[in-house]
């Protein structure tokens, strides 16, 4: 009921949802084009773009990015390994970012408290934005235990969360290069808005030298004030509201603060990399029967109005897509191809309702069954 | 998730509804006599130019429940000729769910006379609406037999189909747009007037009619109209909280399904014992697990209406337009 006391108190957020919708929707029309400008408004920031076509490409690239990424200290720029933070990111895991940075001997954290627990407990996310709800007190407490021997499973909320900041402090100072996400990437800036409440992405979008951001090319809308927009509402219909922080990156740290003159970097990263990822949302965004799905926002509102995620949770989708409940069944679609999860949706309804976005879910999974029962 | 079970599964039951559909206008292997021998004792009339449409949804959802349940069991063979001749004598509701159904669907056709509609019915000849096809995202198939089924209405000179059920309603109006279903429909709550009903109850919402034809709050001034009052909980019956039974799951996770049932009934006597249900599949899928009652068993004709004097009317969707059809009631010639 979060979401509808916020709602109550804030009710410009309706206002801002509605408007959205039919900003994005506009975007969905000719998205390709608006990629394009964004790309182009990173680039004139002194940032670099790219457009991955698939996951594998993406995760190419932001491996390449890291690996020549400039290093902090001594030994590690004569050929050492790169120290990654990462900001809670759905297409990070889509791609499959984290494990395959691992994989390449680079050392990589997550730094958003649930994924940091996720990744503990080598897991998978059971919600877009709560990723570890399913997990207890005493469980995160004996997972914390492995990188702070003072804590374990009778440790207190507040001694959990105080030990992963000590420990992620560190890794903050020692990071080279901070891969986050985005709300929403404004064509007309090629600015990336991300909305956040602990200050992870704060420290993870500063403290490195190198800023990679990795996102879905449907997060583009027009201007910087519906990317801000975007994250208002996000944050309002996750139940967070109002949100502690909002970050605008646009492009490297620069100043003029010496005889007027603009030189880059200043305090924070020296250089910007958006990689915007296809993975078949290109294709989604000219299908008229699933098109309207691009406007999710990812607050996870429809997972908690869905009977069928109720009960399976992470089992409904598993761990092939980080996308769940009904927006994730046709997100999974999208991205992997895969329309079996949509049979168990049993048309509740709840989804469309508690959607911001007004997104019709039922009629779309109806026809990603189709598309299933196709494939027979 | 078992994603072979889930392809095994939509391989069967595509194969066994579309043919059963297909040559015998229903589902699967059903006693047609039985299903439609509650008319018998009121004489409804056969056929007419006005129909009261069950499509088998009171009489069979125990069936189709059942068939959902034995179909792992079955496997392949259910489509073969030998198990769905069996099928039509092994799987059949009980007495006591065929007295609750015929006891339904007489008050139905009771309440719909009361308010001055004369309708008849097609008794064993009643083709099923295909509904099972829409839930499982079988679209062309659907398409298909709907262009059959309206063909079968037309074939008869139907005018008027006045629907029972939510699955039914929800699957006309989706031909309707498909394939040009034109056949006027209406759902009976767009026809009944003066009804009387009393007591205090939980309104588990019809996810297909409240939320997906739009009608919740309609649906609610209907009920309040009769006298009965509803206990709300916006947890609990809210137009985006409310919740589903399972019943749309049977055929393919019946476990899922009725975990689903018991999460949803545990849920709605938290608020009120008594449930109040609108839809065949809900009955079926939460009267084991609370004490229910469908609408139309607690709802009554105030008073038999003089011909020619029914309140034909309009009920709003929430939406704000008219009732799918926008069809004011028939009025008998007085």
């Amino acid at each position: 009921m979060a979401v509808e006391r916020i709602l109550k108190e804030y009710p410009y957020v309706v206002e801002l949802a509605e408007r959205l919708r039919e900003t994005k929707l506009k975007v969905i029309g000719d998205l390709e084009a608006y990629v394009e400008r964004a790309m182009k408004s990173v680039e004139r920031n002194g940032g670099h773009a790219y457009l991955a076509k698939t996951k594998d490409e993406a995760r190419k690239i932001v491996t390449d990015v890291v690996r020549e990424a400039p290093a902090k200290e001594e030994g590690k720029r004569k050929g050492g390994k790169r120290t990654v933070v990462l900001a809670k990111s759905n297409v990070a895991y889509e791609i499959g970012l984290r494990e395959g940075l691992i994989k390449q001997g680079f050392e990589a954290w997550e730094t958003d408290l649930g994924e940091f627990l996720v990744q503990l407990r080598k897991g998978w996310p059971v919600h877009l934005v709560l990723p570890s709800l399913d997990l207890t007190r005493e469980e995160a407490g004996r997972l914390v235990h492995g990188i702070d021997k003072n804590v374990n499973e009778d440790s207190s909320i507040e001694q959990i969360v105080a030990a992963v900041r000590g420990f992620l402090f560190e890794k903050y100072l020692a990071a080279d290069v901070g891969i986050t996400g985005a709300n929403a990437v404004s064509a007309d800036t090629g600015s990336v808005v991300l909305v956040e409440n602990e200050g992870n992405i704060r420290m993870d979008t500063v403290m490195p030298r190198t800023h990679v951001v990795v996102t879905g090319v449907e997060k583009v809308v027009p201007t910087l004030r519906d990317a801000l927009d975007e994250a208002i509402v996000q944050s309002a219909y996750a139940g967070l509201y109002p949100p502690t922080y909002i970050n605008v990156t646009t492009g490297p740290s620069s100043t003029a603060d010496i005889e007027s003159h603009r030189v880059s970097p200043a305090t924070g990263p020296r250089d910007f990399h958006l990689v915007f990822l296809d993975d078949g949302r290109i294709a989604a965004s000219k299908d008229e029967n699933v098109r309207e799905a691009l406007l999710c926002i990812k607050c996870g509102r429809c997972y908690f109005a869905c009977p069928v995620y109720r009960e399976l949770g992470r089992e409904w989708v598993g761990t092939g897509s980080p996308y769940n409940g009904p927006t994730g069944v046709v997100w999974n679609y999208i991205t992997n191809g895969d329309p079996w999860p949509a049979f168990l949706c049993a048309h509740s309804g709840g989804c469309k309702e508690a959607c911001p976005m007004k997104i019709d879910l039922p009629t779309i999974i109806r026809y990603v069954k189709s598309a299933g029962e196709k494939k027979l | 998730m078992d994603e072979d079970k889930i392809k095994d599964r939509v391989r069967l039951i595509r194969s066994l509804v579309t043919r059963n559909l297909m040559r015998d206008y229903v589902p699967f292997p059903m006693d047609r006599k039985l299903a439609s021998s509650w008319a018998l004792p009121l004489d409804v009339p056969r056929g007419g130019d006005t129909l009261i449409y069950t499509s088998y949804m009171y009489q069979m959802s125990s069936v189709f429940k059942s068939y959902g349940r034995l179909l792992p069991k079955i496997g392949s063979l259910a489509s073969s000729s030998l198990v769905q001749g069996l099928g039509a004598r092994v799987i059949k509701p009980s007495d006591e769910e065929m007295k609750r159904a015929s006891s339904i669907l007489s008050n139905a056709y009771s309440l719909i006379r009361a308010s001055g509609v004369e309708a008849g019915y097609l008794y064993e000849e009643e083709p099923y609406s295909g509904a099972l096809l829409l839930e499982m995202g079988f679209l062309d198939e659907l398409k298909d037999y709907g262009k059959k089924l309206l063909s079968f209405f037309r074939d008869r000179g139907t005018k008027r189909l006045i629907v029972l059920d939510p699955h039914t309603l929800f699957t006309l109006t989706y031909l309707k747009r498909e394939v040009g279903f034109d056949v006027p429909f209406q759902h009976y709550v767009d026809v009944v007037r003066g009804a009387k009903g009393e007591g205090n109850f939980v309104l588990h919402d019809s996810c297909v009619f409240s939320r997906l034809l739009d009608r919740y709050s309609s649906l609610r001034d209907f009920i309040r109209q009769t006298g009965i009052s509803l206990s709300e909980d916006e947890l609990v019956t809210g137009r985006a909280t409310g919740s589903c039974c399972g019943g749309p799951l049977a055929s393919l996770d019946y476990e899922l399904s009725e975990d689903m049932a018991k999460q949803r009934a545990e849920e709605l006597k938290r608020v009120n014992p008594r449930v109040l249900v609108m839809c065949p599949i809900c009955l079926s899928q939460l009267s084991p697990y609370a004490d229910v009652r469908d609408l139309l068993e607690v709802i009554r004709r105030e008073r038999k209406l003089e011909v020619g004097h029914s309140q034909g009317g309009r009920l709003k969707r929430d939406g704000g337009g008219e009732d799918p059809e926008g069809i004011p009631v028939r009025r008998r010639a007085g």
